[in-house]
């Protein structure tokens, strides 16, 4: 295959979600109303086959000798083919929770009611689900990229129709007001992570990140500052500011501090489904970036870059749960409890491979608690936010203590389905939480560096302040009186997804050792952006076991 | 390529990206009209422009501005959407003050 072919073979699901974005563009524009409405269709039967199809080509059509090993068919790197799984199905998972969005939206039902000729300039069915999908595919863009302009542009496709979705998807002066916030913030953050990026290059000369096979034999930034790291010098001051930028940059999608003003008020001003895409998408893509980028540098991490993201995890974990225990509604409270999960999966960061190469096993990679902790997030808040969008008081999305007070009495399947996603965010054993919390502080903990042995400490503290609140959501559900105005919407699919999202948190919670989860993420978690070739003359047995040696020696290079 | 360009020229051109990035930073936190606001923006990323363009000059390579095709596609993309939201708001509310939108707060 040519080397073209070979980069487009490791964006297989990527491309497949572009196909899939539009059709549903161009259906969503359809004459007749049956067509118009299969556009969730397409977009759920693309999201399986995004993960499906490449696969089963891969499987039909094995590597050759010298050229990418694809792994899984998915993806170039394990870490990549990991999130891009995890994006497919937690991105299904939300398509069940949103698909009645646009169909909710005044100007639908009115058309639907009326019976009136169908107006393209009205509606924008065939819009929400073509950027839904293409978000998802810039989210998975991210974790598969090997340069500096393909995160860029990863980030950006990531982002960019989220504004879109955001203000499309409600009808309300509170929607537009989170737009303005969003973007304009956006904006700002894009300009500052461009910035750094652009001191990255001036530093060592290249955008390229890690090396691929196109790029055999030629610098990157990691091999540039392996160099400087071996020679001993210091690390040039342009780099570690450019480093610095692109993180506060990349800290708005994870909406972190200092980069954190907008969550609450845009995940307030959104639409319970949409505020559900919001919390885990860019997150994810965030994080993916943020991983890729300081495993360039390698850890334990300079000095000035671990001192930055130690503030920034201890300022986010503390201003998120500090604001989340004084917020009336429970969105809102829900908002700031996802700035504070970003402090946790910072000190996974900061930890990173550090007591892996210390000797320590491989499950204590801070990498690899964060690619779980990303999973178990994900599905507690799917569901919490999936269980408030079936709630309705008078035509208008439930989101204060009252609207969910009393909701066992009323509707006990809501109210379990909460209470697992709340237990799960607090990380009470055995949900999946639990299991993330440990993954995330743990490999901190073996590092032995007292700085760290504290932010564990501090984190420890935040996540019992963070039980005050989460349990004052579960005591509203269950002691609180019920309100008559406070109905259920007819929102099969939206609390099917939030019920597989509870189920999912219990089942990884209990079996992830056994779902061969672990072994994936320690795979995962060793050399975020390393491509692996096909050896000559080996099959794929002896191709993964070559692999594992060559582990010791690059980690021996880097001392 | 012809010469790379030397430390002392180069410096002038990075300081030039730098006081336009920072023109742009004090411009977005200080004003209020949200097209001011954006044209703010606007200006950061020419200043990363002028960087990019001057760093690759100076390492000799052609990835620095291949770069800012990319950005400047973005921007552009960006653009388009941010005068499409403007004219959205300002139909709502039939002003561009920032501070207008306060609704959401707690």
């Amino acid at each position: 295959m040519t080397l073209m072919g070979e980069k487009l073979a490791t964006i297989g699901p990527e491309m497949v979600l572009s196909v899939g974005a539009l059709l549903c563009l161009f259906l969503g524009l359809a004459r007749s109303a049956r067509v118009r409405h299969a556009t969730p269709l397409i977009a759920g039967v693309s999201l399986v086959l995004c993960i499906v199809g490449p696969m089963a080509w891969s499987a039909a059509r094995p590597a050759a000798p010298g050229e990418i090993a694809l792994v899984l068919g998915l993806a170039a790197t394990p870490m990549a083919a990991f999130l891009k799984i995890t994006i497919a199905s937690i991105g299904l998972l939300l398509l069940l929770v949103s698909y009645r969005t646009p169909d909710q939206l005044p100007q639908n039902i009115e058309i639907e009611r009326s019976g009136a000729a169908f107006d393209p300039g009205q509606t924008t069915r065939g819009e929400f689900f073509a950027f839904f999908l293409m978000s998802l595919a810039g989210a998975m863009l991210c974790a598969g990229a090997d340069g500096l302009v393909w995160l860029f542009l990863a980030l950006e496709l990531t982002s960019l129709p989220t504004y879109i979705m955001l203000v499309t998807t409600r009808q309300s002066t509170l929607a537009r007001e989170a737009t303005v916030k969003y973007f304009f913030l956006g904006a700002l953050a894009v300009a500052m992570f461009l910035y750094g990026f652009t001191l990255i290059y001036g530093a060592t000369g290249v955008t390229q990140l890690y090396t691929t096979p196109v790029t055999e034999g030629l610098a990157t930034v990691q091999s540039v500052v392996a160099e400087w790291r071996q020679e001993g010098q210091p690390l040039p001051l342009m780099l570690l500011v450019g480093m610095g930028l692109a993180i506060l940059g990349i800290s708005f999608k994870i909406a972190a501090v200092p980069m954190h003003l907008y969550t609450a008020d845009v995940y307030q001003g959104a639409t319970t489904p949409m505020t559900a895409f919001l919390a885990f998408v860019p997150k994810t893509a965030g994080f993916a970036s943020l991983v890729l980028l300081l495993g360039t540098l390698g850890w334990p991490l300079p000095e000035p870059i671990a001192a930055m993201l130690w503030i920034m995890a201890v300022l986010t974990m503390t201003v998120g749960n500090v604001l989340g225990l004084m917020q009336t509604s429970v969105k809102r409270a829900l908002a700031y409890s996802s700035i504070a999960h970003s402090g946790y999966m910072l000190v996974g960061l900061l930890a990173g491979s550090a007591a892996m190469e210390a000797g320590q096993p491989v499950v204590a990679s801070g990498i690899a608690g964060i690619l779980f902790y990303l999973v178990a997030y994900g599905v507690a808040n799917l569901a919490s936010f999936g269980v408030l969008g079936c709630l309705k008081r008078q035509g208008e999305e439930a989101e204060t203590y009252q609207d969910i007070s009393g909701l066992h009495h009323r509707h006990p399947w809501l109210a379990a389905i909460m209470l697992i996603s709340l237990l799960s965010l607090i990380g009470l054993p055995p949900l999946v939480g639990f299991l993330g919390k440990i993954y995330l502080f743990a490999p901190a903990f073996f590092t032995g560096e007292p700085a760290m042995i504290w932010l564990v400490v501090i984190a420890l503290i935040n996540s019992a302040i963070s039980a005050v609140y989460y349990l004052r959501i579960a005591a509203a559900i269950y002691f609180g009186q019920p309100s008559e105005e406070v109905e259920r919407d007819e929102q099969t699919a939206r609390m099917t997804g939030s019920g597989i999202a509870a189920t999912a948190a219990v089942v990884l919670g209990l079996g992830a050792g056994a779902l061969g989860l672990t072994d994936m993420l320690a795979k995962a978690a060793d050399q975020p952006g390393k491509v692996l070739i096909q050896p000559a003359d080996t099959d794929g047995d002896e191709a993964a076991s070559e692999d594992r040696s060559n582990i010791p020696s690059a980690t021996a290079g880097r001392n | 390529m012809s010469t790379p360009l030397s430390g002392m020229l180069l410096s002038h051109f990075l300081m030039t990206g730098a006081i336009l990035f920072g023109l742009g930073l004090i411009g977005f936190v200080t004003r209020r009209n949200l097209i001011i606001m954006f044209l703010c923006t606007e200006l950061m990323f020419q200043g990363v422009v002028i960087s990019l363009v001057s760093l690759s000059l100076h390492h000799g390579n052609f990835e620095g501005q291949t770069f800012v095709i990319f950005v400047l596609t973005i921007a552009a993309a960006e653009a388009a959407l941010a005068l499409g939201l403007v004219v959205l708001l300002y139909r709502g509310r039939k002003t561009l003050d920032g501070t207008a939108w306060a609704l959401l707060r707690g």
